[in-house]
């Protein structure tokens, strides 16, 4: 039995000229003066930062040129979201546009919504944020109440998303709301692309532990839609949206997110450290190289049109425990004064209060193992 | 897989299957008919010039199907000890203390597999390896951990060469596919018991508790085996000094937790000699140690990252597969 079947990674030829090209964007973009900004890097939203990724066409890269992409291998993005990560670079602001919106757009969206926001978002100006999650759906997804009527040529949507990531700075939504009225469980949902700006979708936000805004809830009240917002299939849109979970769950965002943190460990430590720090640094890297490969493996898939859901899930899972257990075992290893205000107390800090979320977000721990246990024919 | 790695792997897994009940001379002569262990050997040298990638196929399919045959140290040996001119049956070995001068080797090896059944081994010596006949040897001793026997060796001048390769790593990739291999064949046995085992009125997969156990698992399979690959591809590349040691600190990570989580679904069952789980996890627990336990690797890994320094890990890292 294997739940994944690793297969060799050929790496583009031009990798190394990629990376050097975002290291010199980095390079010359300025740096953020608190070093926690530079773990959990895909949380900071900078659109400075998003509009030159834009302008050297490192968004869309996948996406045709049509719609203002690059028609650009799915490894050479690959390479590009990497080298963005562990540099701890602000790619907030553009991540979910980039990663899945565009991308649902291509395969399900209106012509007339294709026109309208794809370009904009290749160009680090447009920004989306996604709309699952409600009170009473959480990991019961199935569970979403908002809903869409059809009034004359025009969809009108009630009800509320909450938990929605970078919906105070996205420019639109794309939501999975119920269609058929009465329709139970996954039956009956349809997908809708929402300007964060129509009449009666307004937004609050919801502040985290440490103070940040991250989160927010949208509210639709009568929002009025074109036809042309439906995308895809109405009432295929549980399938729909499940099935973008392999581009979510399967990136490196997975397992970088608290890379700043080994880097701070290495400078904070020097050259020679005892022996139980110097174990570490070899543990926590050997985890980081194969969930490298593990990955670069689904992205391969991906590329090669396969639909890796199983193998993502399994990337998702074994990264969040990585990047969520390092914090803890830096803490646990090295002496950090609390009072003092060095980069590693600073990113550790950081990371210790927001790494609770990462077997969270984008599905919790126990979802997934769940559906790794179907996949092993335990369900 | 290509063509080729297929053919192989269908090759493997048909005749390991086999081989599960067959006494261990008329196992190797089988295998050898095959011409298996000339799978490493250079094809200007009479073998089958296989890759890292093709050995990775054969390594893991040993380890899955808990093959007692030493095929795959005998696979090592011959792929570094061929063009030097020793031939017929060779092993390796994890240690060695001694000196080679003038072609011939006095010292002692240590954790020879299959040493008595060996015409030949290979071993670490220094950062390198030496390869030493062993028509003369002497057996000092056996050594037993978790069911696999090795043995030490008193080696007096007998006749010895040089090798460039790194026996001691190339022996930790092997381990590193063997432990990918027999957790992937672990997990197969977890899954069938739990479908079958009734208590409560239920199988035991139908408790949450134990599903979200072997999940765990199956994330633990996926890693060695993707370490594996990972590290085949490198030294195919040319430099798997890195990946190497990445991989079997993954697997011998993997391997603990793997072996505990087989145990655990399979209940008291699992414990008995009759049932067939302990060929694999016992042999997990050997390969745990064997050429480099958790702690050794970490080290080196950690000291090599540690004066590299911060501003080039992820650099070095990447340029490793561009």
């Amino acid at each position: 039995m294997q739940t994944f079947h690793p297969q060799p990674i050929a790496w583009p030829d031009n990798a190394a000229s990629i990376r050097a090209q975002v290291r010199s964007i980095i390079a010359a973009h300025p740096r953020h003066p608190d070093p926690a900004k530079r773990a959990n890097s895909w949380a900071v939203a900078d659109p400075a930062f998003s509009a030159r990724l834009g302008a050297e066409g490192l968004i869309g890269m996948t996406w045709p040129k049509e719609y203002g992409g690059h028609a650009r291998s799915n490894l050479e993005r690959y390479v590009v979201l990497e080298e963005l990560l562990a540099a701890g670079a602000p790619v907030g602001a553009h991540w979910i546009a980039d990663r899945q919106t565009g991308g649902m757009l291509l395969r399900y969206g209106h012509e007339t919504e294709k026109q309208r926001w794809l370009p904009g978002m290749a160009r680090g100006a447009i920004f989306a944020c996604i709309g699952l999650s409600e009170p009473n759906a959480g990991s019961d997804l199935a569970s979403v109440r908002t809903q869409a009527r059809k009034r004359g040529d025009r969809w009108i949507i009630d009800g509320q998303k909450v938990w929605t990531t970078g919906a105070h700075f996205s420019h639109l939504m794309i939501a999975l709301v119920r269609t058929a009225e009465g329709s139970q469980r996954n039956e009956g949902l349809s997908q809708f692309v929402i300007p964060m700006d129509a009449p009666g979708v307004s937004i609050k936000p919801i502040i985290d532990l440490t103070g940040g805004h991250d989160f927010n809830e949208v509210f639709f009240d009568g929002v009025e839609l074109p036809e042309t917002a439906l995308a895809g299939i109405e009432g295929e849109g549980w399938k729909q949206a499940t099935a973008e979970l392999s581009l979510e769950r399967s990136g490196p965002e997975r397992y970088l997110s608290s890379t700043a943190l080994f880097l701070e460990l290495l400078r904070h430590v020097g050259e020679s450290p005892d022996p139980a720090v110097r174990q570490l640094v070899g543990r926590l890297a050997a985890d980081m190289w194969t969930l490298r490969m593990m990955s670069a493996t689904v992205a391969a898939k991906l590329a090669d049109g396969e639909d890796p859901a199983l193998e993502a899930t399994i990337v998702k899972d074994l990264g969040n425990s990585f990047e969520q257990a390092m914090p803890g075992l830096v803490q646990a290893t090295i002496d950090i004064d609390p009072a003092s205000t060095t980069a590693l107390t600073r990113v550790l800090e950081h990371l210790l209060q927001v790494a609770p979320s990462f077997s969270l977000r984008g599905g919790t721990r126990e979802i997934l193992k769940g559906i790794i246990a179907r996949g092993l024919g335990l369900r | 897989m290509n063509e080729q790695q297929n053919m192989l792997s269908d090759m493997a897994n048909g005749v390991f299957a086999e081989l599960r009940d067959t006494p261990a001379a008329e196992a190797w002569a089988r295998i050898e008919a095959l011409g298996l262990p000339s799978l490493l050997i250079r094809e200007a040298d009479g073998g089958f010039g296989g890759s890292w990638q093709d050995a990775l196929v054969v390594f893991r399919l040993a380890g899955h199907h808990a093959l007692s045959t030493p095929l795959v140290e005998a696979i090592l040996a011959a792929g570094a000890g061929t063009h030097l001119g020793f031939a017929g049956r060779g092993t390796i070995a994890s240690r060695s203390e001694g000196r080679l001068e003038n072609g011939r080797f006095t010292g002692t090896l240590a954790g020879v597999v299959a040493g008595p059944r060996a015409d030949f081994v290979v071993a670490p010596l220094g950062d390198r390896s030496v390869v030493v006949d062993l028509s003369q040897a002497r057996f000092v001793e056996e050594t037993h951990f978790s069911g696999a026997s090795r043995t030490v060796i008193g080696i007096d001048g007998a006749r010895a060469a040089a090798s460039e390769l790194r026996i001691f790593a190339l022996g930790a990739f092997a381990r590193s596919a063997q432990i990918a291999g027999a957790l992937d064949a672990a997990l197969v046995m977890a899954v069938h018991y739990v479908n079958e085992r009734w208590q409560f009125g239920k199988t035991l997969a139908k408790f949450q508790a134990v599903q979200q156990n072997l999940a765990t698992f199956a994330c633990e399979a996926a890693a060695a085996n993707c370490a594996a690959m990972g590290a085949a591809q490198a030294l195919d590349r040319g430099d798997g000094a890195f990946e190497v040691a990445a991989a079997k600190l993954r697997a011998n990570q993997a391997a603990g937790i793997g072996t505990a989580i087989a145990h655990q679904a399979h209940g008291a069952i699992g414990f008995t000699h009759e049932f067939g789980l302990h060929p694999l996890t016992r042999r997990l627990w050997s390969w745990r140690s064997e050429f480099g336990g958790d702690a050794y690797w970490a080290n080196l890994l950690g000291a090599g990252i540690l004066a590299r320094g911060a501003d080039h890990f992820w650099a070095d890292l990447a340029a490793r597969t561009d």
